[in-house]
């Protein structure tokens, strides 16, 4: 026979909207902002939209769907991240799905006594180290704030906890420009300099508007700053229903669409071209407990939604899987860990992030991020589709087997066992005699244990000695300050 | 010499049974005996591959890459070892009792066996208490093994032990018992000499019961 065209493998997706619904919540979020308006606190980003088509009418701004429209047009539909040895390890483009840790927890589930406790600088480097060893993490994020560190400097500290623990790419938050400044100083000196840091970027600002439709002075200047200097940044809202948004996902979803995209709009007036990750967080304002719930099933649906919504602007997204609302690492956390992450994958959401946060958000586990490191490749395989090959049909193998007495010593199993099925690391699926010798342990324990040997055996590049200088130069000017 | 025992032992692990069928020949031919080829090559290589599949190291495919490298080397030995009239490690009739149609669990402990080094006399599924009596008239093995995947076959294990009893058979056999179903318990209350839990696992106990 000679050779014929391959059949594709077709990979799983989801839509969460029709095309119908995209238009609809569209012209939504445009009327939002050309009738509601917004609030905005920041001096000279009003006179950026009032100079650019947008007007003033009593204490709101409004934007006319004109200035949207051009700012998603000039806006990169993919953006390149590099980890901070130079080396692109995340391309936010349609079809890829990467994920990584959150921000700023409070507390975390200590590793050794299991205990709730607060945050250390420590604990921000281990986690980055951790996410570091771990293969399915692609970036990190602080997953805390520090209570060793000034509350004035705590941001450039995440920051710099974070860049010594991991060499992959992360996403920061910082407080004001003062902080900013100074994490563009210290990542200029990693990436070689400026240049080098546009044109290799490591890291991406996560900043936000607060929903309903208030933009702040300083996480504007934030955004500002970013567009200045052409560098990542991410300007996500939270429209909870019932909280930041309307108790509706629909209602959600049309204001936390207008909010992010005045994000959009200002980067690209200050720097047409400037990368900017679209999306918003739509957890649900639990009506019971008053607490901004992870594991509501309105966060997938929801960033399934507003996928749909960037896929429809061409843009890239931001989302959040791998968290939840449980305090201890049980069935609960594993359940809304891996329903998030499922859906992330099959809605193809780019940058995914908050894997590994329990209780709402306000804690971190290091268990949690062993185990969606194992979910994240679970699903993976799932994704991966069924390939429909010669080498797969196996006919060959089908014919010559005796019937009833299977495949497992057949050379076609032989050759394609290695690839052909997924291999779990952290599932147990050894025999129950085993099993009991082994300790009989459950998930949590084996990724407690997973989680220390992956700290003890993995190692991390240092910072190169210029970001050392750098950090020490920056570090000693703040001590004066205090 | 021990460095070619000790290459057999690697190509053994590795599952080249081309490579080995070519180091015993040339063992063979430097006037390494059949039995040290056997004892310190083939088997000290599978007992490593045990080892580590039963530590979690090795995936089944791999244990059986090395059983097929094992057989290999087995090809040319079993004959010399015959005419020299040396003892094998032990005979093993082994099946799938009657009623029972399943075929794949069974086939796994015969492989592993065959690694380790047993004569294995195979009588399939399906096998009638009487099929089993006659074979072990007939070949005197040291050792049955049955194998039953469903509960309802399991209750053959019993007949066959009766008739093995009935026919003056029972004491010149030890006989071992696995399958999804079987435990350990039920091993000991139909009369059974052992139970093994998983294929890596009766070899050690035939082993044991062998020696």
């Amino acid at each position: 026979m000679t050779q014929q065209i391959p059949i594709e493998t077709l990979h799983p997706t989801i839509r969460m909207l029709s095309d119908e619904q995209i238009s609809a919540i569209h012209h939504a979020s445009m009327d939002i902002l050309e009738h509601t308006g917004i609030v905005m606190k920041n001096e000279q980003a009003r006179r950026l939209l009032l100079e650019n088509g947008a007007w003033e009418s009593g204490d709101r701004i409004k934007i006319p769907e004109r200035v949207v429209m051009n700012a998603i047009r000039s806006a990169p539909g993919r953006i390149a991240l590099y980890d901070r040895l130079g080396n692109l390890a995340m391309p936010l483009q349609p079809g890829k799905v990467f994920f990584g840790t959150g921000s700023d927890c409070i507390y975390t589930l200590d590793i050794d006594t299991g205990e709730r406790r607060p945050v250390t600088m420590e604990d921000i480097r281990q986690m980055a180290h951790l996410a570091d060893g771990l293969q399915q993490i692609d970036f990190c994020m602080s997953m805390g704030n520090p209570t060793d560190s000034p509350p004035d400097h705590l941001y450039v500290d995440e920051f710099i906890s974070m860049i010594t623990g991991s060499t992959k790419p992360n996403v920061y938050t910082a407080n004001n420009r003062a902080d900013i400044e100074d994490i563009y100083r210290i990542a200029c000196a990693v990436a070689g300099g400026e240049l080098a840091l546009r044109e290799r970027p490591f890291m991406m600002l996560y900043a936000e508007s607060i929903s309903p439709l208030l933009y702040p002075d300083e996480s504007v200047d934030k955004l500002l700053f970013c567009a200045e200097k052409g560098i990542p940044v991410t300007y996500p809202p939270s429209p909870n229903t019932g909280g930041g948004g309307p108790i509706t996902l629909a209602g959600a979803l049309a204001l936390g669409n207008a909010e992010t995209l005045i994000g959009l709009v200002l980067t690209q007036l200050v720097r047409p071209g400037t990368p900017f990750l679209y999306g918003m967080n739509t957890a649900a304002l639990d009506m019971k407990t008053a607490i901004v719930a992870y594991g509501a099933p309105e966060w997938p649906t929801g960033m399934a939604a507003w996928c749909d919504l960037a896929r429809h602007y061409g843009l890239p997204t931001w989302g959040a899987a791998g968290a939840t609302d449980s305090k201890t690492v049980d069935a609960q956390a594993g359940i809304e860990a891996s329903l998030t992450i499922m859906t992330a994958f099959l809605c193809r959401c780019n940058l995914v992030h908050d894997v590994g946060y329990m209780e709402y958000g306000s804690t971190s586990s290091m268990e949690l991020m062993v185990i969606a490191d194992e979910v994240i490749r679970d699903v993976r395989r799932i994704v991966d589709g069924v390939e429909v090959s010669e080498r797969t049909l196996a006919l060959d193998a089908i014919h010559r087997a005796n019937p009833g007495s299977g495949f497992l010593a057949d050379n076609h199993t032989l050759e394609n066992w290695r690839w052909a099925q997924f291999r779990p690391v952290l599932f147990d699926r050894n025999r129950y005699d085993r099993w009991v010798k082994l300790g009989s342990k459950d998930m949590t324990r084996r990724a407690n244990e997973r989680a220390k040997a992956i700290m003890a055996e993995h190692t991390v590049a240092p910072l190169p000695l210029a970001a050392q200088e750098t950090i020490a130069e920056v570090l000693g000017r703040r001590k004066e300050i205090d | 010499m021990s460095d070619m025992m000790q290459a057999i032992a690697e190509n053994i692990y590795q599952g080249d049974d081309t490579q080995v069928a070519a180091l015993v020949r040339k063992a063979l031919a430097q006037d390494t005996t059949p039995e040290q080829v056997l004892a310190q090559g083939l088997i000290a290589g599978m007992d490593q591959v045990g080892r580590d599949f039963k530590a979690g190291d090795l995936f089944v495919p791999e244990v059986l890459v090395a059983a097929r490298a094992m057989s290999a080397g087995m090809l040319i030995l079993r004959p010399l070892l015959a005419e020299r009239g040396a003892p094998s490690v032990g005979k093993y009739v082994i099946g799938t009792v009657r009623g029972d149609l399943h075929d794949i669990g069974k086939n796994l402990v015969r492989m592993m066996l065959e690694g380790a080094g047993f004569e294995i006399v195979d009588l399939g599924t399906d096998v009638p208490p009487a099929a089993f009596v006659d074979a072990v008239r007939t070949h005197r093995p040291s050792l049955v093994g049955m194998s039953a995947l469903l509960t309802t076959t399991m209750t053959q294990m019993k007949a066959t032990i009766d008739a093995l009893e009935e026919a003056g058979l029972r004491d010149t056999v030890k006989v071992m018992i696995g399958g999804a179903p079987v435990t350990a318990d039920y091993a000991q209350r139909i009369g059974a000499d052992a139970y093994a839990p998983d294929a890596a696992t009766a070899v050690d106990v035939a082993r044991e019961l062998a020696a």
